[in-house]
């Protein structure tokens, strides 16, 4: 009856437990959505069937056979594939290379070690008509490739394993419409052939389109596999989050004050990224930037801190036009940029929990003979410690210790610490679990309440409604519109997301 | 565990050297012996002369290490020495402005040194009556070099003179930048020609490192960019003389009665293989094992705490503390009693 | 960086400024020929080249070797050690009978070929090793091979000190060993043809093989490599191997060539070797290296030398020559990978 079976599933990772006694039962020609919020433990469980993790517990089976997959090599074996939310692909390489790498075509047999070009050229070109991906040549370099069809290669390179299931993690993040359209033909054609589809998605449209079964997870647990043409967008939200929306954020009381920070007509120098950007945040103001995936979000704020090239457009920071060309400008401006990937750009994770806290003012700790003082930033960082109720055993435990959360609050304390007056927070709360975003909510709150003005991007629409003033919706690198948070619902925003989208 | 089992190889390693020593004999006599490098060809058979004129004694042992050419290190191979108490000290300084830190270290714990084949300063020298110094005069081996080709251009004049100027064109092979023996081998091999009224211009000069593979390279560069204007070739050394040959026979040299001058130093086996071929004109023996041999001697009566005199250790010792060790010129008339 | 902006870097537009960049170590090497062939015209002259190809052939060899390493984002430090180790073991076994010092006395006239493969397995044995200790306990390349490169010294000094050797220069090599690397047929020199068959089978190996094909992959994304199922130990085994062969080669070749041998041959070779390719474009980073840059940047090396030397510059600017053209080389190069904007 199932294809594939995981049955009381449990995966811990040091201070978080990940996955927490789930099943998954998915039928075989059938799309089987994965929903729940980010970090939920959908990509876990996903790691787990395809051997990159290892379960502490659970079984999984297979045609009904009960099978152990320690390995991705043993995972591709059995006929399982996984397109992840990273593309894993070689960007100096062809198109041809990167699909059939590690079962390359010989000439003369298997044990041949030379390659046939001709017969792979054929596969793939074969391979990429199926699919209709006749724009994508097989000798295209990667690199040359958009991000969409470097995507488009990663399902085909998964279709040509002759999948029985493929998982699609977020396979839709960073495709236009007309390419989600294509994939979902694709979709249906796989699903004609037998092929199971696990489906990773936040797009509640797009699930309720093309799924044919939805399974729910919440905070590493599993709440029930429901069919797709039961649900409504509303019941799954609620079966999601699992409590009234009103509780998951502080009570705050907003009042905005005078102009902040200005932006106008921000450019970047390349011509896929921002485009004619202008925002403007108030003092005691939370201004939330939504959109999808891609929306260029990330790059128009990095800009603003001067982390990356804008070729156009003017800063006024309260009314005074300024320039910030580099992080270390940024921060003189009374910036602070708190980066979207946690542990690539922002924690050391070798050092302690106090240098983390620390780094970024550790000039101010200079003494007179120019040596660091030493009890100072122990108070200092006992102080943010406790402040920020960051939870850890001392401030010389190595920040890795700590759990997301907790490695997230010693960041924001990091760049409190240099009081800025500007804090841009780059998706504060993803990888985090509920207890921890609502203590970093209640942060961000308070840091409204004192005068200061925060930007939040975030992809997680609840949290862009519950904890904002206003959002700006960027779409394709452009600015959507601006809608004011309490009169504003998911969809007037999604609508905006994809106003410029295709 | 990892972390014991790791301490207690290296416990184990450096404790060897010391249980070996605390095993010798009583009435033998140790010599720590310290070579600047031990990958130097020339030093390697000092090394060898030292080692088997020990072996000749039968109650002295040599304890030979490798400074690995930084001066640091032999430092602290002395210091190792003194610790294990040795009978005396053989320095090969890797710098020698360094030995008056040495002659210090071994007045403090009263073991006498024998410095070789890089001299000390002379107020380095004069800082204790019980250090010596072995080697020859650096500049004797220019000087030789210089005379081979002497004696060659005055001999071989008209065929040796290409294009009839009455001036010797040459082109230098140097050793390493700054090295000692490169620059008065290289100085006093055309002061040579010069006090024998010979008139020379320099053509061409660059370092070959000591090396064979470079010596070869640089020539044929020198080779095209002066073409026959090239009259002799120095070498500070053997190896890039041999290079340079191999060079000069690549461009038709040493077949159909076209020759060229090539002198270097050293006397190694491969150069006087090239002289019985008549490749190489001639080098200079820096004589290894006596060099070796009376280091070893002095250092023996030394360590035994006798005063060593001419007699007792079969070399002429000078000024009290000095052995001169001469060159020998080596060329087709003499090399077959270096082999 | 993003995906998006990652793409934009990576896709770029070709200007005319981004030429001249991408070709920008062509156009020094253009510019050092004029300068030169100004001071000294004979430099343009079929000698010359002759000589450069020659000079470069052994370099090739060996940086062919080090370019599969560098390929995976290492660097193969005891490749100098391996050059070495290789002509000492080669020039030891093929003296000539009536040689007076010989390594081994009574050896008799063996065939050529095995003193070779010995010295040559010798050095695909130490870099299957080095391949095993990256691979299996994920020491860094550079580690494991700094201590490859004592441990080879010290072997063979070991070997190259024995009685009745006694670290003597090995020399009086027989005729048909330096055929190889000083003989030519008609006129083309015999080593470059080496090279040259070296080359092509190396282009084969990189572009028509399987495991080629691998060594690009585990080097330009080793996560994306094991998610397709290739076995990363054995793909670095065989580079490394393949390294040390390449590497060996080049040394029994440059004992052929000079004649002669010592344990100190090859001594600082790696990081010409590692220089060349850098300048020829092989990404330190790993998974972007072609065999013709390869080629080219050994010649321009091999040029710059020559050149130096044949115009008389002295010594010390020589070192400071070479360094300001492999820094501004490589700037270049990683200019061309990681603009961000």
């Amino acid at each position: 009856m199932y294809i594939l079976e995981m049955n009381h599933v449990s995966k811990s990772f040091p201070g978080v437990k990940a996955l927490d006694d789930v099943t998954l039962q998915v039928k075989p020609g059938t799309v089987h959505a994965l929903m729940g919020e980010n970090g939920a433990g959908k990509s876990t469980l996903m790691k787990c069937l395809f051997g990159l993790y290892t379960m502490d517990e659970g079984d999984i089976s297979f045609h009904g056979e009960p099978v152990k997959i320690d390995s991705v090599k043993e995972a591709l074996q059995l006929g399982i594939s996984m397109i992840h939310q990273e593309l894993h692909l070689i960007p100096y390489r062809s198109v041809m290379e990167n699909i059939w790498l590690g079962r390359f075509p010989r000439k003369g047999g298997a044990k041949s070690p030379f390659i046939d070009h001709a017969t792979m050229y054929d596969m793939t070109e074969k391979l990429l008509a199926e699919l209709n991906l006749t724009t994508i040549k097989p000798t295209d370099l990667l690199r040359t490739l958009s991000v969409s069809k470097a995507q488009s290669v990663e399902i085909a390179k998964a279709v040509s394993y002759d999948s029985k299931i493929i998982i699609m993690d977020e396979p839709s993040s960073s495709l236009t419409e007309n390419e989600v359209e294509h994939l979902f033909t694709i979709i249906r054609s796989l699903k004609a052939r037998g092929v199971a589809i696990i489906y990773i998605s936040h797009k509640m449209e797009e699930i309720l389109k093309i799924s044919d079964e939805v399974s729910i997870m919440r905070d590493g647990k599993y709440v029930g596999t429901w069919e797709a043409k039961e649900l409504t967008t509303a019941m799954i939200i609620k079966r999601m989050v699992g409590r009234d929306l009103t509780n998951r954020f502080p009570p705050r009381k907003s009042n905005p004050g005078s102009e902040l920070l200005r932006i106008d007509n921000y450019t970047s120098p390349n011509p896929r990224s921002f485009k004619n950007v202008s925002l403007t945040l108030r003092k005691g103001e939370i201004l939330g930037i939504g959109g999808l995936v891609g929306s260029q979000r990330t790059e128009v704020m990095e800009a603003v801190f001067g982390l990356r090239l804008h070729s156009e457009g003017k800063l006024y920071i309260e009314g005074e036009e300024k320039t910030c060309n580099n992080p270390y400008e940024g921060k003189k401006l009374g910036m602070a940029l708190l980066t979207e990937e946690r542990r690539a750009t922002g924690i050391f994770p070798v050092l302690s929990v106090q240098d983390n806290l620390l780094i970024a003012n550790i000039s101010s700790y200079i003494k007179r003979n120019r040596l660091l003082n030493v009890s100072k930033m122990a108070a200092d960082s006992k102080k943010s410690i406790k402040d920020l109720d960051i939870k850890t055993p001392s401030a010389k435990t190595l920040i890795k210790s700590l759990s997301g959360g907790n490695q997230q609050k010693v960041l924001i304390a990091r760049w409190m610490l240099t009081t800025p007056d500007i804090l841009i927070l780059d998706e504060p709360t993803r990888g985090i679990d509920v207890g921890a975003k609502y203590e970093i909510y209640v942060i961000m709150s308070e840091l409204a309440a004192q005068g200061k003005g925060v930007i939040m991007i975030s992809s997680e629409m609840p949290e862009l409604i519950g904890m904002t003033d206003r959002i700006v919706v960027m779409s394709e690198g452009r600015v959507a519109g601006t809608v004011d948070s309490k009169n504003t619902n998911q969809e007037e925003i999604m609508e905006l997301a994809t106003k410029y989208v295709g | 565990m990892r972390k014991v089992f790791v301490v207690l190889c290296l416990a184990l390693v450096i404790a060897t050297p010391v249980f070996a020593q605390g095993k010798a004999e009583a009435g033998t006599v140790t010599i720590g012996s310290a070579i600047y490098k031990f990958d130097d060809t020339f030093m390697t058979g000092v090394k060898n002369a030292i080692v088997a004129a020990a072996a000749e004694t039968s109650d002295a042992k040599v304890d030979v290490v490798d400074s690995m050419n930084i001066q640091a290190t032999q430092n602290e191979k002395v210091d190792l020495f003194i610790t294990k108490g040795v009978n005396a000290m053989q320095i090969n300084p890797v710098d020698r402005s360094a030995a008056g830190v040495i002659i210090d270290k071994a007045k403090k714990a009263n073991i006498p040194v024998v410095f070789f084949n890089r001299e000390p300063f002379a107020e380095d020298m004069a800082k204790w009556d019980k250090i010596y110094y072995v080697g020859a005069k650096a500049e004797e081996s220019g000087t030789m070099s210089g005379q081979i080709i002497a004696d060659y251009w005055k001999a071989n004049k008209a065929k040796m003179d290409t294009n009839g100027d009455g001036v010797l064109q040459y082109v230098m092979l140097k050793g390493e930048p700054g090295h000692q023996d490169a620059e008065l081998r290289t100085e006093y091999s055309i002061k040579c020609l010069t006090d024998n009224g010979i008139k020379v211009e320099k053509i061409a000069e660059d370092t070959g490192m000591w090396d064979r593979v470079k010596g070869q390279e640089k020539m044929a560069a020198f080779i095209a960019s002066q073409g026959d204007k090239i009259e002799a070739v120095f070498a500070n050394n053997d190896d890039m003389a041999l290079g340079a040959i191999e060079a000069l026979k690549a461009a038709g040299y040493f077949k159909d009665g076209k020759f060229m001058p090539v002198v270097g130093v050293d006397a190694t086996a491969p150069a006087l293989q090239a002289l019985e071929e008549g490749t190489l004109l001639g080098t200079v023996l820096n004589d290894a094992v006596n060099q070796g041999r009376a280091t070893f001697m002095l250092s023996y009566d030394l360590a035994k705490g006798k005063t060593p005199t001419s007699e007792s250790i079969g070399y002429t010792i000078t000024d009290g503390k000095y052995v001169w060790v001469p060159y020998q010129q080596v060329t087709k008339e003499n090399y077959k009693q270096f082999k | 960086m993003s995906a998006n902006s990652l793409a934009y870097t990576l896709l770029g537009k070709r200007t005319a400024k981004q030429f001249v960049m991408d070709k920008a170590i062509f156009l020094v090497l253009l510019l050092l020929v004029i300068v030169i062939a100004i001071i000294n015209p004979r430099i343009l002259s079929i000698r010359v080249m002759r000589d450069v190809l020659m000079m470069s052939s052994t370099k090739v060899i060996m940086a062919l070797g080090m370019m599969f390493v560098i390929l995976t984002g290492g660097v193969d430090l005891g490749g100098g050690r391996t050059v070495g180790l290789a002509a000492v073991i080669s020039a030891s076994m093929l003296q000539t009978p009536d040689y007076v010092r010989r390594f081994y006395p009574g050896l008799g006239q063996i065939p050529i070929l095995v003193p070779i493969m010995i010295a040559v397995a010798a050095g695909t044995l130490f870099g299957i090793i080095n391949g095993l200790i990256v691979a299996k306990f994920k020491v860094p390349a550079f580690i494991a091979t700094l201590s490859s490169m004592l441990i080879i010294y010290g072997a063979n000094s070991i070997y190259f000190n024995m009685a009745p050797n006694n670290s003597q220069p090995i020399g009086g090599l027989r005729s048909d060993f330096t055929y190889l690397g000083s003989g030519s047929i008609g006129f083309m020199p015999v080593i470059i043809i080496f090279a040259a068959v070296v080359s092509v089978i190396v282009w084969i190996i990189l572009n028509k093989t399987v495991f080629g094909k691998n060594v690009y992959a585990v080097g330009g994304n080793p996560e994306a490599a094991a998610v397709s199922g290739i076995n990363i130990t054995k793909t670095l085994v065989g580079l490394f191997g393949l390294c040390g062969f390449l590497i060996a080669l080049s040394g029994v070749l440059e004992a052929a060539r000079t004649g002669g041998a010592t344990n100190n041959y090859g001594s600082g070779y790696e990081l010409d070797a590692i220089a060349s390719c850098v300048v020829g474009g092989v990404s330190t980073t790993g998974g972007v290296g072609t065999v013709s840059g390869v080629i080219a940047g050994v010649i321009i090396f091999s040029f710059i030398n020559y050149g130096l030397t044949f115009v008389g510059v002295n010594p010390y600017w020589q070192n400071i020559i070479k360094g300001l053209i492999i820094v501004s080389a490589v700037s270049f190069d990683i200019r061309k990978y990681v603009k961000k904007n």
